[in-house]
C-alpha cells in the first residue's frame, strides 16, 4: 500500500488498520510523519490515564437505601410525602402544626396573589395561555434564582445540622425537593395547568420559607 | 461499525513501552474494549431493563456492579472530585428509577444510563457554577481542591491534557473523554450523545488536533527558548 504525508490527517481520522501499518511503514523513513504519528499516539497513552478507578464500599449501600426512599415516595401522592415521609418523630409537635399551618396559609396567600383580583376563575380558564405560562415560568425563574441564593447560604449549616430542629429543616427541604420535581415535571408534560403551577408556587414559597428560618436560627 | 479502524488501534495507539504498564495500555484491551452490546453484555441488558422497570432493587444493583466503575471515572474526570463523581452517580441510579418507565429501548439499556450520567454531570456543573457565583465573596480557602489522582507514567503531559480538556467544547471533550479514557466505541458514543458515528469520529479527530495544538505550543516555546 502506497502512503504519502498527505494521507496521514486521513487516516488520523478514519485509516484502516493496513492503512495505519502503513504510514507507520512510511513514518520510518520520514521525520515529520514519525514525529505527528508520535505525537498522536502520545496523546492516547496520556488519555488512558485519566480513566480512574477507586473502592467506593459505602457507594451501593447509599444509593440501594435512595432507590428504597424514592420509590416508597414514588407509591404515594405529593401530599402524602410531604406529610407522611416528614419525619415528625423527631419534631415537637408543635413545630410541625406550625409547619402545616403555614403551608395553608402560605397556600392561600399565593392562591390570592395569583388569581385575578375580583374575578372567579371560571372552568375554560384552569389553562394558562402561552403568554400567561411565559409570565409564570419567569416568575418561577425568579423564584428558583432566589433560592438557588439562599440554599448556598443555608447550605453549610443544613449539611452540618448540629440540632434536631436543623436536621428536620434538612428532611423537610429533601420532601419539598422531591414535591418541587415531581410537580415540575407535570408542569413540563402539561405547561398550561395553573393548578400544578400555583402548587408549585406555593412549594417554592415554602422552601423560600423554611430557608429563611434556616438563616434565622442561624443568627 | 467496530472499533478497528475508527482511531489507532490499541497495539498503534500504545507504544510498546506502555503496553507493559497498567490498565489502559494492555494490547488485549482490543478485544475487551467496554461495549455494553457486547454479546455478554447485550443478553442481559433488556432484562436488566425489564427488571429494574419492575421495581428490583437487584437489577439496579447489577446495573452498578456492570457499569459504575466506568461511570464513576467519567463523572470525576468531567466534575473533578471522587465525592462529586459518587454523587452524580447516586443522582444518575435515582434519574434512572424514575424515567425508566419512558426507556423504550431504542438504545441499550447501558447506552441510556451513560447518557443520564453525563447529562447529571452537567447539570451538577452548572448547579455548581451558580453556587460559586453566589459565594464569590466568601474567602478563597473554601473553594474545594482538585483530588490527586493515582500515580501515572506521564504526569506532566496528563496534568497538562486534563487543563486543555477543559478548553474544549463540551461535545469534543464527551467524546474524548469517552472514546480515548474510556474505551467506548464510536457506535456507543453516537448512542451515548444522540450524534451520528461520523460525527463521533470528526468530533474525536478534532478534538485530538485541538489538544495537540494546546498541548504542541508551550513545548515548541520551550524549545525556542533554548
Amino acid at each position: 500500500m502506497n502512503i504519502n504525508c498527505n494521507d496521514r490527517e486521513r487516516i488520523f481520522l478514519d485509516g484502516t488498520p493496513e492503512e495505519w501499518t502503513a504510514l507507520k511503514e512510511h513514518a520510518a523513513a520520514c521525520s515529520e510523519c514519525e514525529h505527528e504519528v508520535e505525537a498522536w499516539k502520545s496523546l492516547s497513552v496520556a488519555a488512558s490515564e485519566l480513566h480512574q478507578e477507586w473502592d467506593s464500599p459505602a457507594l451501593w449501600p447509599r444509593i440501594e437505601q435512595a432507590l428504597q426512599q424514592q420509590s416508597a415516595a414514588a407509591k404515594s401522592p405529593w401530599w402524602g410525602r410531604l406529610l407522611g415521609n416528614w419525619n415528625l418523630t423527631s419534631l415537637q409537635w408543635q413545630t410541625a402544626a406550625a409547619a402545616l399551618v403555614l403551608v395553608a396559609v402560605t397556600a392561600s396567600a399565593i392562591w390570592f396573589i395569583v388569581r385575578p383580583p375580583g374575578s372567579k376563575i371560571p372552568a375554560d380558564q384552569a389553562l394558562f395561555n402561552d403568554h400567561t405560562v411565559r409570565e409564570v415560568e419567569k416568575a418561577e425563574a425568579a423564584y428558583e434564582q432566589a433560592i438557588d441564593k439562599l440554599d448556598a447560604q443555608a447550605g453549610p449549616q443544613l449539611e452540618n445540622a448540629a440540632t434536631p430542629l436543623m436536621a428536620s429543616y434538612r428532611e423537610k427541604l429533601q420532601v419539598l425537593d422531591s414535591a418541587i420535581a415531581d410537580l415540575k415535571s407535570q408542569a413540563g408534560m402539561n405547561p398550561g395547568n395553573g393548578h400544578l403551577r400555583r402548587q408549585l408556587l406555593a412549594m417554592y414559597q415554602e422552601k423560600q420559607d423554611t430557608l429563611e428560618e434556616v438563616l434565622e436560627a442561624k443568627q | 461499525m467496530g472499533t478497528m479502524g475508527l482511531a489507532l488501534p490499541w497495539e498503534a495507539r500504545i507504544s510498546e513501552e506502555q503496553c507493559h504498564k497498567g490498565r489502559t495500555v494492555d494490547p488485549t484491551e482490543t478485544t475487551s474494549r467496554f461495549s455494553p452490546a457486547a454479546a455478554n453484555v447485550s443478553r442481559e441488558d433488556s432484562a436488566l431493563a425489564a427488571a429494574c422497570r419492575a421495581g428490583d432493587l437487584r437489577a439496579f444493583e447489577r446495573l452498578y456492579l456492570l457499569h459504575a466503575s466506568r461511570m464513576k471515572s467519567i463523572a470525576r474526570n468531567l466534575l473533578g472530585t471522587a465525592t462529586d463523581a459518587e454523587d452524580a452517580v447516586q443522582d444518575t441510579f435515582l434519574k434512572i428509577q424514575r424515567s425508566i418507565a419512558s426507556f423504550r429501548g431504542q438504545s441499550s439499556f447501558a447506552t441510556w444510563s451513560f447518557r443520564i450520567l453525563i447529562n447529571t454531570c452537567y447539570d451538577a456543573r452548572r448547579s455548581r457554577m451558580r453556587k460559586k457565583e453566589v459565594a464569590q465573596d466568601e474567602p478563597e480557602e473554601n473553594s474545594p481542591r482538585p483530588e490527586p489522582r493515582a500515580a501515572v507514567s506521564h504526569p506532566s503531559l496528563r496534568l497538562a491534557l486534563e487543563r486543555a480538556l477543559s478548553q474544549l467544547t463540551r461535545h469534543q471533550r464527551d467524546v474524548f473523554l469517552l472514546y480515548e479514557v474510556e474505551g467506548f466505541r464510536h457506535s456507543e458514543i453516537a448512542a451515548v450523545l444522540d450524534i451520528s458515528e461520523t460525527a463521533s469520529k470528526n468530533t474525536l479527530f478534532q478534538a485530538k488536533r485541538n489538544l495537540r495544538q494546546m498541548l504542541e505550543a508551550p513545548r515548541s516555546s520551550a524549545a525556542e527558548a533554548r
